[in-house]
């Protein structure tokens, strides 16, 4: 009985491999977008995002220390891979070089910058107002860069905030004094070391640890989370396409010839259901193997990797069968499968991780192989082992049984398999 | 013309024999907008990322960490329990948790022993932005303190004090001088948003409606392919030859069905955006309907040459949809193409979704009107005018 079940799947399974068209969508769409994920991501660049070089014009009208120090930053070699600056003279023509799409972002250090914070009488310093009158620096930045953008503004701000810690540590120390009855203007207040130590000193006295260093750290590839949503997003298409198999043959006259041979229903069925199976588990393999070869991702623990496919195309294929089951022509089959792809890859988190989406959408995702899925490789990815996918391989199971159960009694009902 | 619009009408039935096509017209570029979108919220809302704080210490500096996070612009503070906390982040639904461990009071702070603790998911940039925001929370939090023992010790080397207590008393006076005046620091950044010839906000949101508007309408224009190959097939296109019917009167009833098709689709999506999602594509109608209908000519014509290489309806409809899908990630329809490589920013300009993109964003997000966006419409036609040439010339009835 298993014999006849597992010809029938081999033949399928053939049958898919025949068709060219098919693998290309089926292997090479996911690739593709694998390798597009991994530059957004910067995976290939090294890097937390792929930005680089991010073109950022700089008007230094201020022509002092604190205007200096930021134009030698945004030079400096620390930001060399990360910015591009280049200097302009008139703060307008740099804000139309933004508006035009020609850099990030302008920064415009407006003229008495400086002195608005770190005057060049010292006595302002701790005189009336000591406050002093705002020179804000300008950042204008490009709305459809809103990534490289926002990095400009951190950097301006962390400046900033640097400047204003020294600004902040020199103050207290010269209006304390006066308060003290201690003239600050006295010469053995050496003002200029007194910049120079807050300028060095660190606040150390409240400190963050954080797990993304030392024993804790676990080094995450976030091409192991992206290769896997691109596969199971396509695991979708090769589970309808199986699916479509039994319609298609139907159509053809070659169902009803295998009814009349010797093999029972439920063995054709069964072997319909090993085909989809064989080639879903092919697929996934060989995406996972190419990605490995290819981009040296590396996936965890090989038998929770086994386990985690089996039950993924499992659930997979409940879909598909299910499809089979509700559409009357192959066509139907066809772009219902499409259409179920795409909604389960962007509800699995196939394209933009489950976190950032509201919580009702997160629940929904359960009902996708794909956020299952997802969940198992993720886990894998973090260093778990096949005893930590208890869950969404239990799940998975689940929703696989069910759908086949629905499947078979939609089959029965419209006599699918009798026709 | 009559012929033209009789085949037009012909492939419009064709399309939309089965309902499921309306899946691909309307319901799912809907779908897929509104999903994108939410992960981007508008101006009104608080677009921060999500950081849980777990504040074991209740104490006034934990309290004035709290403060400085709610301050920050890139983060914003939820207040949870620890064991909340690690479900949560266990479970993926939080980038990072922060510790404000017992015991953290303004003594430990001056004792240096302060410490918080914060977990992140390994790379992942919304936990590597909360660090940094973390850090300026804590330096702010910080900095009154060093500042206040930097007084201490200026004043120290210039008149030692008498008693310890005395020492304190300055060092607490310090303190409350240094917060002070961090309280009334001066705004020293001012951000602007790029300047838009009117009064146009920005709205991220503009970004997905505008890539998604162009996936979905490319697409089904490149499935062009699919009509060809279905009509071979069938066998009717080597009918057509029986008739006084052109060559070129055939393609362009085609194109012109697909393309009005499109339009509508397009009309539609950009009424969702304006009515629904309350975007301003309706600012610069001329500039919009310019670039729309260059943008679906390209695509028409791809979908034209494509349909000239493969052989099947099967074929051109995984063709045209791996086709549409890699063409607009890579045009930076679903992901800001800033966020490619310098040389992928390039290279890309070669697809027709990075020009259509990028005439969008023109007028959605740089306000800019027909003038603006004529260069793009140009490339556009201009593909438009190469592939369907190569269509052309590779096209055969059999």
């Amino acid at each position: 009985m298993m014999r006849k079940v597992f010809l029938i799947g081999i033949k399928d399974l053939k049958i898919i491999f025949r068709d060219r068209a098919a693998l290309v969508f089926m292997l090479l769409a996911p690739f593709l977008l694998t390798i597009g994920m991994g530059f957004v991501t910067g995976r290939f660049s090294g890097g937390s995002t792929g930005i680089t070089d991010i073109p950022v014009v700089i008007v230094n009208q201020d022509q002092r220390e604190l205007g200096d120090a930021l134009v030698e930053l945004l030079y400096s070699a620390d930001l060399a891979d990360l910015m591009d600056p280049g200097a302009a003279d008139d703060p307008a023509a740099a804000r139309q070089l933004i508006d035009s799409n020609g850099a990030a972002a302008a920064i415009v250090i407006p003229e008495g910058f400086t002195q608005s914070i770190m005057p060049a009488d010292r006595s302002l310093l701790f005189g009336q107002g000591s406050q002093g009158e705002a020179v804000p620096i300008e950042v204008y930045t490009n709305p459809s860069s809103p990534v490289s953008a926002g990095i400009v503004k951190a950097i301006v701000d962390e400046f900033i905030s640097r400047v204003e810690e020294v600004r902040l540590c020199t103050l207290t120390s010269l209006l304390q004094l006066q308060a003290g009855g201690v003239n600050p203007q006295d010469p053995r207040v050496d003002l200029d070391s007194l910049l120079q130590s807050a300028e060095l000193s660190q606040p150390a006295s409240l400190t963050l640890k954080t797990n993304a260093e030392g024993p804790e750290a676990v080094d995450f590839d976030l091409l192991a989370y992206f290769a896997p949503g691109m596969a199971l997003m396509f695991l979708m298409y090769t589970v309808s396409y199986g699916g479509r198999s039994i319609l298609t043959e139907r159509a053809r006259g070659t169902l009803p010839r295998l009814m009349v041979s010797p093999a029972k229903t439920a063995q054709i069925l069964a072997g319909k259901v090993v085909g989809i199976f064989f080639t879903g588990m092919a697929q996934i393999g060989i995406l996972i193997l190419a990605s490995a070869v290819f981009f040296q991702v590396k996936w965890g623990d090989p038998l929770g990797i086994m386990v985690l496919i089996l039950a993924a195309v499992f659930g997979a294929a409940g879909w598909g069968m299910l499809i089979t089951a509700i559409a009357r022509t192959p066509a139907q089959v066809g772009s219902i499968g499409s259409a179920m792809m795409l909604i389960f890859g962007i509800l699995g988190g196939s394209f933009i991780n489950l976190e950032m989406m509201p919580p009702f959408l997160r629940t929904v995702s359960k009902i996708t192989p794909n956020a299952w899925g997802l969940d198992g490789f993720t886990t894998l990815a973090l260093g778990g082992t096949a005893v930590n996918l208890s869950e969404p391989i239990t799940a998975l199971l689940i929703m696989g049984g069910i759908l086949f159960g629905v499947s078979v009694i939609l089959f029965n009902r419209r006599g699918v398999m009798g026709q | 013309m009559r012929k033209i619009l009789a085949i037009a009408w012909k492939d419009a039935l064709i399309r939309f024999s089965s309902l499921s096509e309306l899946l691909f017209f309307v319901i799912l570029p809907v779908v897929f907008t509104v999903l994108l979108a939410g992960g981007t919220p508008s101006g009104n809302e608080d677009n921060r990322i999500r950081l849980l704080v777990v504040d074991a210490a209740q104490t006034a500096l934990s309290q004035q960490i709290i403060t400085e996070l709610e301050n920050s612009s890139a983060i914003r503070p939820a207040l949870t329990s620890g064991d909340e906390a690690e479900i949560q982040f266990d479970n993926r639904q939080a980038s990072a948790f922060l510790v404000i461990p017992e015991g953290m009071d303004a003594g430990s702070l001056q004792r240096g022993s302060a410490e918080l603790t914060l977990i992140q998911q390994p790379n992942n940039l919304n936990a590597t932005i909360a660090e940094r925001a973390v850090l300026t929370a804590i330096r702010r939090v910080s900095s009154a303190i060093s500042a206040a023992q930097q007084a201490v010790a200026v004043r120290e080397a210039v008149q030692a004090f008498p008693t310890e207590a005395e020492r304190q008393a300055y060092f607490q006076n310090s303190l409350g001088l240094a917060q002070s005046l961090q309280g009334n620091t001066p705004e020293r950044v001012l951000s602007m948003e790029g300047a838009t010839p009117d009064q146009v906000e920005y709205d991220p949101r503009t970004n997905s409606s505008a890539g998604q508007l162009i996936t979905w309408v490319f697409i089904p224009l490149f499935g062009i392919s699919a009509l060809f190959a279905y009509e071979r097939q069938q066998g009717t296109l080597r009918r057509l030859l029986t008739t006084p019917s052109r060559m070129s009167t055939y393609l362009l009833g085609t194109i012109f069905g697909q393309v009005a098709v499109a339009l509508v689709q397009m009309l539609l999506l950009v009424g969702f955006g304006v009515l629904v999602m309350r975007l301003n594509w309706g600012r610069e109608p001329l500039g919009l309907a310019v670039l729309l209908i260059s943008a679906a000519l390209s695509a028409a014509a791809f979908g034209t040459m494509l349909g000239t290489f493969i052989k099947t309806s099967a074929q051109a409809n995984g063709l045209s949809i791996m086709f549409g899908m890699v063409f607009a990630m890579m045009g930076g329809c679903w992901y800001p193409l800033e966020l490619f490589p310098p040389a992928i920013q390039r290279a890309v300009k070669v697809l027709p979704t990075t020009w259509a993109m990028e005439g969008m964003l023109d007028l959605g997000l740089r306000g800019g009107g027909l003038l603006d966006v004529l260069p793009e419409s140009g490339v556009l036609l201009g593909f438009a005018a190469l592939f369907f040439t190569i269509g052309l010339l590779r096209f055969r009835f059999e």
